[in-house]
């Protein structure tokens, strides 16, 4: 049986072959990449409308409010802006993105280490039994306070497996380190985040 | 598969991953079992820390700010531009002095028009440095062509331009003496 796309010259063939959503928007970001080289701001313009809502998310988890969440997400993109023109596509986009952020996020814990001190109290309520009556979003900061006194790597690592949805592979790519690396790191964050809220609870 | 799993596995198959054989392992194995549950609560723990969802008008706001941020950044960058040929200026001021008549034979006639961004009562014999500068390095001279070194003298504030000639001044004085 012959193919239909045989039947069209070398080059066409591919052309008229519907493409999917995924490959038209990794088309439409490799062109944004592009225009943003070569200074064009509203091509950057749509990386930040495409990636504003995880790196905001992600510098969220790091500092646990908003205005330090936005002020550390605007940075991100900066840094994006005066890099990219250096960013040669060896890895995904989303990867130099978050490469990016969770740098600007350490750097903005180490400025800001002073700050432990209120998420060590916020994290113990004084009030005896109060603990099981809080409200969820009293809990989610609680749980959130916790992720913040883990150590860099494993808070990092926690961070970009369970809320953004990475592969270990890309985690190991934005970390700059192995997989196996990942792997355990993860499982201490795991293990000392539940020392930590079943410490707290008790 | 009968040895206990790793920490690694143990990741995996808190994660809902893991393989056939592993999961067949701790099935039949309460060690393993009890320490995949404790993996799985933690991360049901730790999925508890929600990210409260800010409103629906602040995504435009960020891009606003991320906007504005570029905007002067740009502006900083341009700045600092014009510190390169005055810090040039300055240091080839001291050449100047040192070997006066350096450059006299590669002016051109006119002067350019963008040094008149400085005070009228300096357009002196100071300019020919700024004019030898402009002719004498081909690298500034590159840069003047594609960036316009002249745009930014003109662009150059009163104040900007006075620190520019006191600049001068300072260093043709300095050297003579």
């Amino acid at each position: 049986m012959t193919s239909v796309a045989l039947a069209f010259p070398p080059g066409l063939a591919s052309s008229a072959v519907p493409r999917s959503g995924a490959e038209l928007e990794r088309e439409a970001e490799r062109d944004a990449i592009a225009a943003s080289k070569r200074g064009e701001r509203e091509a950057f313009d749509v990386l930040v409308e495409r990636y504003q809502r995880p790196i905001y998310r992600l510098c969220y988890r790091y500092v646990n409010n908003h205005e330090d969440a936005n002020d550390l997400a605007q940075e991100v993109f900066l840094k994006a802006w005066r890099a990219i023109g250096r960013f040669r596509g060896e890895s995904a986009f989303s990867t130099w993105l978050y490469r990016i952020a969770v740098n600007a996020c350490l750097n903005f814990r180490a400025r800001s280490r002073p700050t432990t001190r209120e998420l060590d109290e916020a994290l113990v309520d004084p009030r005896p039994g109060a603990e099981w009556q809080v409200a969820r979003e009293d809990d989610a900061s609680r749980v959130r306070a916790a992720v913040g006194r883990l150590p860099d790597k494993q808070r990092a690592t926690l961070i970009l497996k369970l809320f953004h949805d990475l592969t270990h592979e890309e985690v190991a790519g934005i970390l700059g380190s192995s997989v196996g690396t990942v792997k355990a790191n993860l499982f201490h964050a795991l293990a000392n985040l539940r020392r930590e809220m079943t410490g707290a609870r008790r | 598969m009968t040895a206990h799993v790793s920490d690694d596995v143990l990741v995996d198959l808190a994660l809902g991953e893991g393989t056939a054989s592993e999961r067949a392992h701790v099935a039949s194995c309460e060690a393993c079992t009890r320490r995949v549950e404790e993996a799985r609560s933690a991360v049901e723990l730790a999925q508890r820390a929600e990210v409260p969802e800010p409103s629906p008008l602040y995504w435009q706001a960020l891009r606003r700010g991320v906007g504005q941020r570029i905007a002067e950044d740009g502006q900083k960058a341009r700045r600092f531009a014009i510190l390169v040929p005055l810090a040039a200026a300055a240091a080839l001021t001291a050449v100047l002095v040192a070997r006066p008549g350096l450059f006299k034979e590669s002016r051109v006639e006119p002067g350019l028009a963008a040094w008149s961004a400085l005070p009228v009562e300096d357009e002196d014999d100071d300019l020919r440095v700024l004019e030898g500068l402009a002719l004498s390095s081909n690298e500034l001279a590159d840069w003047d062509r594609t960036e316009g070194l002249g745009v930014y003298l003109a662009n150059l504030t009163d104040d900007e331009s006075r620190v520019l000639a006191q600049t001068l001044r300072e260093q043709k004085q300095g050297g003579e003496s």
